[in-house]
């Protein structure tokens, strides 16, 4: 019974408890009335015995306290009495707490937006077994700019199959093969595997097995393994599809198993939709004996062996591995844990955007807690009284925090659903070189993030009015209150906490201005192709169906025959690879004339073979010689075309119309060609990079297996596309035309991670710069109405509206250019970060940092000059009069 | 008040609860006025008696059984609280005089004892 009424106040709640604040209320009540009667009967007047009661009774509010405590759950009681008391003062002030909960919403929302990206690219570990073991093996020859590279197969097989340090390794390759005789044709996109690879990364089938050693070796039956997506879409699911044969690129294929969909294929964005053993592909499955850095290879760290260990031994390999295979030769082996080599290029760009919403959210904490300064300064009397009436500080203290804290949790569910809509607008955003392995959303990590940042915030701002309740003095302020005057403490830290929103604001609008210029000139650059007017489309021969090199040229002069004969199509040509849409190729060539090179160097060209009428497509001019004609062809000698960088940097004062240099597209080569014409240079790998030398070859003479058509025309680019299908599909019905694009939208793509960020920079630091400006409003406005009476002296003494306008305005020119002062030495330090994502400017950009500057000076005014005109319009008599 | 003079001591911590029992043993049901002046009173008016101590206490000594409440009416009428021992509240007060007076008798051997005893 006992423990049951002892647990009573704890359950109980609300009624119990204002049962026992009655009770202690008449008791209080009682006790008095009988103390009184006392000192009556010992002589006193009643008005003097009533307060020598209650002198003696002692703080009311304290010994309130002390009861509520013994009553029980103290703790909650309290927690529960300062939330409802701050949610009615909350209440009461509508526009503050909107205001706060806006502008934290703001800076919690970025923050839960952008983590929600941190978090499925940077954090979440893979979804693989003991995902800390795997790791990317690559060759590189950092002294000629290559840091990774893949590895050949040759080498791949003496690492797999002479170390001590992984358990298991693999290669991949991938390309698409067409899928026939189940509804339309369709490329594939395949990865080409050697058997280990479902090992390396330990993940089980959703159906079946995925691949056994067997299936790796020569004259085994060709199996694949699919995705799950595949399987239910063309395959509707079928639970018997195990043991059935699938025909891609004209070979049959026995499925064994079918991969869940969660499952991704390291480094490899685009959805993958089946897998086949390396050894049956039809095109690497021919690169066996191959050298060449073509392979990526994933393998997995024996247990107890380090990335540090793998390094050493690899070493070791490489050292012994140069007599086999000679080709390797300078060449150098590289370790990293699979996630940083997945994540390596976005982790920069995404820890910069996490930084600047971390600066978006104080700017946001600033502001507030410039609010509740404000505030707390028109409440001082309201405090006073309850300390006088014998609350605590630390009562007062707790009281205040647990108002920020509901402050907090309140902008933090805003700030959520901001996040959530943030989210989605930016998953149209999201660069395709950002790693998919886990979707971006709102989660529960994010859930819990928000939340730690809300209170976190909380406690950052509402540490202010708490310093400023807990150094103040109740007498001072009770009387301080009726002359509506203030301490020079609160002003000044109010005007700290405005310079110090306008210097994290220059840090972030220095950090975007720098992004944005950078991008305004990327943009700027000329590919040195004209893209207007140009599509391009992909159009892949089945190997086993056109397997001669004579089917690849006949198909595509097919090709463009009809393709110029229809209405409106200007001109037309294959080509591969598409210049940055579709990356480039480089390979290594020799001088014929020239000694030859010394062991370990190379030469290296960008590869592309192209129809005649290419250039003219690409509006790429000819400087010299002459472009590719219809009568080059297999049987006639062998050309080339060479860029003007080429012919500087190979033939510097010499004439290279006539010479020849001898490479080749693999297998053939060592093809040596005679030098035709020189073309001006083009940026082929991407906007950002200076053009490299490259050298064109006649596709006739250098057929392959398919291409990009790029096509000029005024058409739309569906129009373009419906005739590219339509010609395709009157040649061979089953071809499928695919990765239909136009150049300006490819170009727009290739800069997709650049805007990203200058995108999100540039609203993230338009934020800062409208808190800063509203932070800066704030001070003035408030600093002018508390001032009123100083103002109205001003004018009685012969102060013009002008002079009192120079001193509002002075003032916001004070916080600004202290902001500066503070901000630009703390940008120029951060902004060098910055570097390695800049184009074409300094970190350091002096037009950017004055620009920035300028614009903050320039807001501030214009944030200052309202309450400046209040300030002017103050009448004397009024001001004097209004206490 | 002729004890204004006198400099008052406050109740010692813990001994606060022993004195209500005490009171309440000796002097029947009482009201939390008059718990606090006898309290006064029995010291000879060397002890002042915390109220925001006090009320507190016999709230806890209530939860925990060793008094009870009722309402009543006080000398001149007036509607208050009594405060009564309850059985266990009895055994408690035995319980804590016989500790308290084994702790005085302790303390006491330590102020009674003489260097010489012990060399």
């Amino acid at each position: 019974m006992r423990s049951l009424k002892r647990l009573r106040p704890l359950v109980g709640g609300q009624p119990v408890r204002q049962e026992f604040d009655e009770r202690l209320r008449e008791e209080m009540e009682e006790h008095l009335a009988l103390m009184t009667e006392e000192h009556e009967r010992a002589g006193m007047n009643k008005e003097e015995a009533r307060r020598q009661a209650i002198l003696k009774l002692g703080p009311m509010e304290a010994i309130r306290e002390e009861y509520q405590r013994e009553v029980g759950g103290v703790f909650v009681q309290t927690l529960l009495q300062d939330m409802r008391y701050a949610l009615r003062t909350l209440t009461k002030a509508p526009g503050f707490t909107a205001v706060v909960v806006l502008t934290l919403a703001l800076g919690i929302g970025a923050n839960a937006a952008i983590f929600s990206v941190v978090n499925a690219v940077l954090l979440q570990p893979l979804p693989y077994a003991d995902p800390g073991r795997i790791v990317s093996v690559s060759q590189g020859r950092a002294k000629d700019g290559i840091p990774d590279d893949g590895i050949s197969y040759p080498t791949f097989a003496e690492l797999r199959d002479h170390n001590r340090v992984f358990s298991a390794a693999a290669g991949l390759a991938a390309h698409a093969l067409t899928l026939t005789g189940r509804g339309e044709p369709a490329d594939m996109s395949t990865v080409a595997v050697t058997q280990d690879f479902f090992s390396v990364l330990g993940v089980k089938p959703l159906l079946g097995r995925t691949l056994l050693p067997e299936d790796g070796r020569k004259g085994a039956a060709p199996v694949v393994v699919l995705s799950e997506a595949l399987w239910r879409s063309r395959f509707g699911a079928d639970g018997g599809i195990l043991g059935q044969t699938i025909t891609l690129d004209q070979q049959p294929y026995t499925v064994v198993g079918v991969m869940p969909a969660s499952f991704r294929t390291p480094g490899l964005n685009q959805t993958v939709q089946d897998w086949i053993p390396l050894i049956q592909d039809p095109l690497f499955g021919s690169w066996l004996t191959r050298e060449g850095h073509w392979m990526p290879v994933l393998a997995r760290l024996r247990p107890g062996m380090s990335v540090e260990q793998a390094s050493a031994e690899l070493e070791i390999i490489g050292k012994n591995l140069t007599s086999k295979i000679p080709s390797d030769t300078g060449w150098v082996f590289g370790v990293q844990p699979l996630q940083e080599a997945i994540v390596g290029d976005v982790r920069t760009p995404l820890i910069l955007l996490l930084c600047a919403v971390g600066l978006v959210l104080l700017i946001a904490c600033s502001n507030i807690a410039n609010l509740l300064l404000a505030r707390a300064t028109s409440r001082s009397k309201e405090i006073a009284v309850r300390v006088a009436l014998g609350a605590s500080k630390s009562r007062i203290a707790r009281q205040l925090l647990t108002e920020s804290a509901i402050l907090g949790l309140l902008g933090g569910a805003a700030g959520l659903a901001l996040a959530w809509a943030g989210v989605s607008a930016m998953s149209s955003l999201l660069p395709p070189a950002l790693p998919k392995f886990h979707s971006i959303h709102v989660d529960g990590p994010v859930l819990i993030f928000a939340l730690l940042l809300s209170l976190a915030a909380s406690l950052i701002f509402g540490l202010a009015p708490v310093f400023l309740a807990a150094r103040s003095d109740p007498q001072e302020n009770l009387r301080e209150g009726t002359r509506g005057g203030e301490s020079k403490g609160p002003q000044r830290a109010r005007n700290i906490l405005a310079i110090a929103e306008v210097a994290l604001a220059m840090v972030l609008l220095a950090g975007a201005g720098l992004l944005l210029r950078s991008f305004a000139r990327l943009l700027r650059v000329s590919p040195g192709f004209a893209t207007a007017h140009v599509v391009k489309a992909n159009v892949s021969l089945p190997r086993f169906q056109y397997s001669k090199p004579e089917q690849w040229t006949a198909f595509a002069n097919e090709l463009m025959t009809r393709l110029r004969a229809r209405p409106g199509m200007r001109d037309s040509a294959i080509v591969v690879p598409t210049p940055i849409v579709d990356g480039f190729i480089n390979l290594s060539f020799t001088i014929a004339g020239n000694p030859p090179l010394a062991p370990g160097a190379t030469q290296t060209a960008d590869y592309v073979t192209a129809s005649p009428r290419y250039f003219q497509v690409m509006g790429i001019p000819l400087l010299r010689g002459r472009l590719f004609s219809l009568d080059d062809s297999a049987s006639t000698p062998m050309v080339a075309v060479i860029s003007e960088s080429f012919a500087r940097q190979y033939f510097p004062n010499q004439d290279p119309l006539g010479r020849h240099i001898v490479f080749g597209f693999p297998p053939r080569g060592n093809v040596s060609r005679e030098i035709v014409g020189v073309v001006a240079d083009i940026h082929d790998v991407s906007l950002a990079k200076n053009a490299a030398p490259m050298m064109y070859v006649p596709f006739a003479q250098a057929p392959i297996w398919g291409g990009d058509v790029v096509v000029r025309s005024r058409l739309s680019t569906a129009e373009v596309a419906d005739a590219i299908r339509a010609e395709t599909g009157s040649i061979d019905k089953n071809l499928p035309v695919t990765e239909v694009e136009s150049l300006p939208a490819g170009l727009h793509e290739s800069v997709a991670s650049q805007r990203f960020r200058t995108l999100l920079l540039g609203v993230f630091s338009g934020v800062a710069l409208l808190l800063a400006a509203i932070g800066v409003y704030g001070v003035v406005s408030f600093s002018v109405s508390r001032r009123t009476r100083e103002i109205g002296v001003r004018m009685a003494l012969g102060a013009t509206p002008a002079n009192i306008r120079r001193v509002v305005i002075g003032e916001s020119a004070r916080l600004v250019l202290l902001g500066l002062a503070t901000g630009i030495p703390a940008a120029l330090i951060l902004t060098h970060f910055l570097s390695a994502l800049l184009f074409g400017i300094k970190a350091t950009d002096p037009i950017t940092f004055l620009g920035v500057a300028l614009l903050l000076i320039l807001v501030a005014l214009v944030a200052a000059y309202l309450p400046a005109r209040r300030a002017m319009r103050v009448d004397p008599i009024v001001a004097l009069r209004c206490e | 008040m002729g004890n204004m003079g006198k400099q008052k001591a406050d109740v010692p911590q813990g001994t606060l609860a022993l004195m209500v029992l005490r009171t309440l043993d000796l002097l029947g049901p009482l009201h939390g006025y008059g718990i606090a002046r006898r309290i006064e009173q029995i010291s000879g008016n060397l002890l002042a008696v915390n109220q925001g101590t006090l009320y507190p206490l016999l709230l806890k000594l209530e939860q925990e059984g060793a008094i009870v409440s009722e309402w009543g009416a006080s000398e001149n009428n007036r509607r208050a609280r009594f405060y009564r021992l309850t059985r266990s509240g009895r055994r408690q007060l035995l319980d804590e005089t016989q500790e308290w007076q084994q702790t005085t008798e302790i303390i006491g051997k330590f102020f009674r004892a003489k260097a010489e005893d012990y060399s």
